[in-house]
Order: C-alpha cells, then structure tokens, then sequence
C-alpha cells in the first residue's frame, strides 16, 4: 500500500453532485455508501494514535448492528460486527476474532476513551482495469460534527500494491474533474480541531476594506458567494424547500453582476467565460424556481375565488406539482452534469490560483473604493437614465430591463456593503427595494399569467375541462395585479430619483473620523 | 511469516480453491496474507482478476535479480496480496535446474517479504518436481487437498511415502491432508474417507463439500466468502482454517 493522497473537494457542490462526478465521469464503481454516526476511540495515553492506527466505532441509522474498524495508514486492518450498542471500553469488549486480539495485545489493560464524534455521508469506490480489477480505492468524505459544525469534505486516494501508474493516472483524473486541494489532516483531525476552534479563530476571517485593491476585494466578493452557493447547494438538489434554489440562484445573479462589473479588475479571459458559465447556470435553474412560484402564489390566489370554485382547481395543483417535479428533475440532471462539475472545478482553481489575481487587469492593484463607487454611479445614472423615460405607453419589456438595473446596482451596492457608510446605504438600499418590489410584482404576475395560460392549455387537452373557467378567473387576478403595480410605478420610482437619495450616494464613502468630527468635538 | 503450500500430485483436487478461499478467511481476520500463484495456469490469479504477469519475469524472481515485493499486486480484498501467476513458470523447474541450490530459491525470495506477511499461500501446479521439492523445502505445511476417490487416495499415498523417504528434503514439514469435493450422499466416498482416517489419523476433521457455490468462483472471479458468505462451502473453509491454525 502506497501513501494514502488526500485532498479537500473546494468544488461548490454536495456530496451528492460530487459522487456523481466520480461515478458518472470518471466510471468509478461505488463499492460502499453509508451514512454513519462514527465516533474515535483511543486510550488516554493515544497507544493508537502512536502506533499509527485508528479505532473507529460506526453506529448506522438502521437498525443494523454498530461496527467496530481498526485501521491502519491506508488500509482496515479488520471490520467486524460489534456485540454492544455502545462503543468497547475495555479491551475485553472488543470483538472475538484474531485482529481483535492484536488490538487487546497492544492496548493491554488501558481503557478506550471516546475522541470526537462525527455524522457522515462515506462513499467507498474503486477504480476498475479491463478484467474489473480495483487498482485504486477512492473515499469521498462528508461529514460534520454532532453540533452541526460542516467539515471540509475529503477525498481520499488509496492506491494499491503493484497499481501505483493507475492510481497516479487516476489522480490527474480527478484533479482535472473535481476542484481538490492536497491536505494532510485526517477527518479525525479535523474533528478534532472543530471541537477546539474557539469564535475568536472565526472573527478573524478576512472583510472588505477601501485600501484593499480592487482585485482582491472583488476576489474576496467572489468567495463569498462561492459560499453562499455552496451552502444552498444540497438544499437544491433535494428540492425540499424552494428557498434553497431561491438563495442559490439570487448569489448567482450576484456573481454575474460582479463580474460583469469586473472589467479592467478581474482577468478578461475568465470573466468571458465564466460570464457565459453563469447564466448557464441561472438559466438552467430558472424553470424550477418559476414552479415554486407558481406552486407558492396559485394556492394563495385560489383562496380569494369563490368557496364553491376552489375545488374546482384541484386537478390544476396537481398538473403543477407534476410540472414542477419534472422541472427540478431536469434541473438536477443539469446540476449533476460534466459540464456544471467541470465549470465549477475550473471557477475554484480561478479563485485559489494567485496568477491570475496579480496584474490582471489595467485597475486590479488600485485601491478598491474608487473603483467601485464609479461603477456604483455608473449603474445609478443609468436606472435613474432609464427610469425616468418609462411612460404608461412603455411596453412590460421595459419595465423588466429596469428590474434587472436594478438589481445590478442593488447587488453592487449590497455585496461591498462592508465598504460604505451604513447609514446612507440604508437610506438608499430603502427606496431601491420598494422600486424593486413595484417592479418584481408587475413582472411576476405578468410570467405567471403566462405560464398559467400554457399549462392551462394542457389541461383543455385533457378531459378535465371544467376547471377552465375558474382559472380564467385566476390569470384575471394576476392581470389586475400586474396593473396595480404598474400604477404604482410612477411614485415608487420617484422615491429612488430623489435628491436625498442622490446625495446618500454622494456619503457611500466613509467619512474619515480624525477629521471633522474631532475639530467640532474641540469647539 | 508461515508459509502453507496447496499441493497434490493430482491436478483438479480444489487446490487453487484452497489457496484462494483459505487466504481470504485469513486475511478476513486481520492477518496480513500473500498468494503465490506457482501454476502456469494461473487459476488463483484470475480468480482474483489479476492479470497474470510477472513484473521483470518469474524467472528474475528465482535468480533473484529483482525482489519478490515487486512482483506483488495488492488484491482487491483489505491484508490479501497476491503474486501472480505467469505463463513462463512451465520453465520454472528448467529455471530451478540451471540455478545454484535450486531447493532454497523459494524460500529465499520469500524471506524479503518475511516481515510484510503472517501467512503465504503457495498455489503449486500439480507433480512432483524440482518446482514442488523447491515448494517442500519452503513450506511450514502442504496443505493437501483430496477427493475421496481411489486415484486420489492414491496420489495421497505417493506423496505420503514422498515426503517419508526424504525427511532432509522436508525437514519440519507438516502434510496436512483433508478431504475435498465431497460428495456425502456417496456411499463409496464415505467409505473412501473412513478406511483413510484410519490409515492416516492425522487426516483433519474438516471436509470441503462439492458444491457448486465454490464452482462459481469462476463466475464471479472472487473467493467465496466474498460472495456467498455464511453459504455452506464458506463455512467449511472457515472451520478447516481454524483447524489448520490450531495443527500449526
């Protein structure tokens, strides 16, 4: 047994997206997978850790019997069934069997102590030749501790004897398909240290600040919401609360935003690509967040019908839950895709490559505050520049084309929050977001009038005609809110095209304290 | 290290069944396990689904011009590693006779891997040769299996007498006969086994049945107790272990 490489997967994605990638891309065959409570066990003087081993005692959520794994560098030594619920103390409690009795032999009389405890998802796979021979075993580890606190997720790479060129081979492999950093620490010892991390460690964690340069804040911005995309990421894929897809997807419109605010800062090359990469990825999940909408707003909007009608809509909800479970299905498949793994392998190797931060642009090293307060005004002047040209006669289209200035000065505003005056960015962000609501209605019930009209088509091809009627009366709300809010358009938008917010934007940039402020204090 | 060698003079006993299913009973129990596969044939190497090659040639292994760890392929079961067969040991016994003190080669190579191993299985091609006298000097044990028929009871004997005659050849050497590919329903094989037991008492207890379970180890290219655990057959190999282990 060769040295067992080990790497942390930095790829934005679940375990689940991930396993895929080594099954689906890189013909991995899953030998195990397990969800598993897994709990470390040394004596008090570490005759274990010394001796290079582990003692592992792993309790399943089933009703299954908990096992018992001692191992060594790279390998199990053995892995038997274990006779007690809870975890040996003693060397007498261990399991009968030849290996068992080796551990007893080196731990003699000293107690085992229970080390940190974790939950984890472990996949076990193996890299097959042509005769379906293992040459190299993978193991792809989630885990967290018993407080919830999320470890790095490890790949392990366990080459086998006399296999050594495979397991090198298969390493550029996954190296080329999956973001992996090397790392030494153990999962043990990264429990471990979980445990001992004390919130001063976590308060030390880098923030925005003017002098730094606009290259490295828009990195900074950049990870971020790498993380917040992350975090929300597994909460998509299962599609069990639509506000996991609503978060993923408002931090990629964020990103988008950044980077397309990102010339002369961020590498040309990269942001084209990953510009494309991204709306990729906005558009894919698009579908799916519009049926959430329609499957959160239509209940609401049937509540207002006639009593004797609701009932009528029945077959309706069902033909949208249907439609949304195909959208999130389609969805998942995309997310789950060699292209979404490859994208988001090369995103990470983006932001950890140094080389690509330094010089990269003809403003990278300036400092940051400038840079972005222009592309503030820029955004600003060109919402307050076509807002003002909205008449009752403008078509939704341009009503939409603002939302989405809007937003973009929004999430300028919002993601180098840590730079500005917090006060005049409130004063702004206020008015901002009551426009943003005018407009998010006007378009929302205009997409979902329109979405309803299509499915409702589905249905006059069905049998079920009779619900038809009450529907129309549904798309007949929606309309009517639609207007409600174009109507209210004019003052919303003349709340955000006001002096006072324009001179908020003139204060974004801090004050410096040893100036003014301590002049009046001395009269 | 200890080091056991499937051997009969008879080919089809279930000697390579022996050597591959014994090994991973071990190795199951936390021993650190090597297969040696010795017949061309390679039975035991594509039972493990290695392909039967030999890094620098088997051959450069008895002269000793490259070490016995090289050759080495990790199988894909945990403390179970395997050398594998090659197709040019049918010159193994030319290779023994042409080398200086052709008996101590094997041993010799296997003393590299002395302190890797708690067991080696060697999986020896049917005859007596150099090749299988090389085996004996080796050898704490010739694990013998035999079919409760007359020709087997035959070669039993063969070896038997072998081994008597030629006690500087064998020195500690201890034959560990069992019965293989047994047939209890068959009144003949009963008797076979009995008028046996009585000649050679020191015959062990266990039987391996004939059963089609251990057949499919060509089918699923894996020992038994990979695939059908706790089946009659995985069973028998794991009380014949346990009394293997207790004559050692």
């Amino acid at each position: 047994m060769g040295k067992v490489r080990r790497f942390e997967v930095t790829a934005a994605g679940d375990f689940a997206s991930v396993l895929s990638v080594l099954t689906d891309h890189l013909n991995l065959r899953v030998l195990s997978l397990d969800e598993v409570e897994r709990t470390w066990l040394d004596t008090p003087s570490g005759h274990l850790n010394a001796s290079g081993s582990t003692l592992e005692f792993r309790r399943l959520p089933s009703d299954a019997a908990p096992t018992l794994t001692w191992s060594k560098v790279g390998g199990v030594v053995v892995h038997d069934p274990c006779v007690s619920t809870t975890p040996p103390v003693t060397a007498a409690a261990l399991p009968a069997s030849a290996a068992f009795a080796r551990l007893a032999d080196l731990v003699g009389d000293a107690v085992f102590v229970p080390g940190p405890t974790v939950n984890s998802q472990i996949a076990v796979l193996a890299s097959l030749d042509d005769e379906e021979k293992t040459t190299a075993r993978v193991v792809l580890d989630r885990s967290e501790s018993i407080d919830g606190v999320a470890l790095p997720m490890v790949l392990e790479l366990l080459p086998l004897r006399g296999y050594e060129s495979e397991c090198s081979a298969l390493e550029k492999s996954l190296k080329r398909s999956v973001a992996l950093a090397a790392m030494e620490k153990t999962t043990k010892e990264l429990a471990e240290e979980s445990f001992d991390k004390t919130e001063s460690e976590e308060s030390l964690s880098p923030s925005l600040v003017p002098t730094m340069s606009a290259a490295s804040a828009w990195r900074m911005v950049f990870r971020d919401l790498s993380d917040s995309m992350t975090q929300s990421f597994s909460g998509v894929l299962s599609g069990l609360d639509p506000e996991d897809l609503h978060a993923f997807r408002v931090a990629v419109r964020r990103l988008r935003t950044i980077l397309q605010d990102g010339a002369d800062v961020v590498d040309s090359e990269s942001r084209d690509r990953f510009r494309l990469d991204y709306h990729w990825l906005g558009d894919i999940t698009t579908p799916t967040r519009d049926a959430d909408v329609h499957l959160v707003e239509f209940p609401v909007l049937a509540s207002t019908l006639p009593e004797e009608h609701r009932h009528q809509l029945d077959s309706f909800t069902e033909l949208l839950r249907q439609h949304r479970a195909d959208c999130h299905q389609q969805m998942v498949a995309e997310l789950r895709s060699i292209r979404r793994a490859e994208f988001g392998t090369a995103w990470m190797a983006f932001l950890e490559d140094d080389d690509v931060w330094t010089d990269c642009g003809e403003l990278s090293d300036q400092p940051v505050m400038p840079i972005i307060l222009s592309r503030i005004e820029r955004a600003r002047r060109q919402l307050v520049k076509d807002g003002r040209k909205i008449t009752k006669k403008s078509p939704p289209i341009s009503l939409h084309e603002l939302r989405k200035e809007g937003k973009r000065l929004r999430y300028l505003l919002e993601c180098f929050a840590p730079l500005f005056d917090q006060d005049a960015l409130h004063e702004i962000l206020a008015p901002l977001k009551d426009l943003q609501d005018i407009l998010g209605e006007f378009q929302d019930a205009e997409v979902q009038a329109t979405a309803l009209l299509a499915l409702a088509s589905e249905l006059e091809l069905t049998d079920d005609r009779s619900v038809l009627p009450t529907m129309v009366g549904v798309i007949e709300q929606l309309r009517a809110r639609g207007a409600d809010a174009r109507a209210a358009f004019a003052k919303s938008f003349g709340g955000f095209d006001d002096r006072k917010v324009k001179r908020a934007f003139d204060r974004l940039e801090p004050r410096k304290k040893s100036g003014k402020n301590s002049s009046r204090k001395k009269k | 290290m200890k080091i056991l060698a499937t051997y009969n003079i008879k080919g089809g006993v279930g000697k390579t069944a022996t050597a591959v299913n014994l090994a991973h009973v071990a190795a199951a129990q936390g021993n650190r396990v090597l297969v040696w596969d010795l017949d061309p044939q390679g039975a035991a190497t594509f039972y493990f689904r290695v392909k039967p090659k030999v890094k620098g040639g088997g051959r450069a292994i008895v002269r000793g011009s490259i070490e016995l760890g090289d050759a080495i392929k990790a199988t894909d079961f945990d403390n179970l590693d395997l050398v594998p067969a090659d197709f040019s040991y049918r010159h193994l016994d030319l290779w023994l006779d042409d080398a200086k003190k052709p008996l101590v080669r094997l041993r010799r190579a296997l003393r590299q891997v002395a302190d890797e191993y708690d067991y080696v299985f060697l999986d020896c091609p049917p005859s007596i040769s150099l090749t299988s006298e090389s085996v004996f000097r080796a050898a704490d044990a010739l694990l013998v299996p035999t079919i409760p028929t007359t020709l087997s009871l035959r070669t039993y004997e063969q070896l038997d007498r072998f081994v008597e005659e030629n006690p500087d050849m064998v020195r500690e050497l201890k034959v560990l006969g069992f019965f293989s590919m047994v047939d209890r329903h068959k009144r003949l094989q009963r008797r076979f086994m009995n008028e046996l037991r009585t000649a050679h008492p020191e015959i062990l207890d266990a039987t391996i049945p004939n059963s089609t379970d251990i057949e499919r180890m060509g089918i699923h290219r894996e020992p038994i107790g990979s695939y059908g655990k706790g089946s009659r057959a995985a069973r028998s190999y794991d009380t014949l272990w346990n009394e293997i282990q207790a004559r050692l």
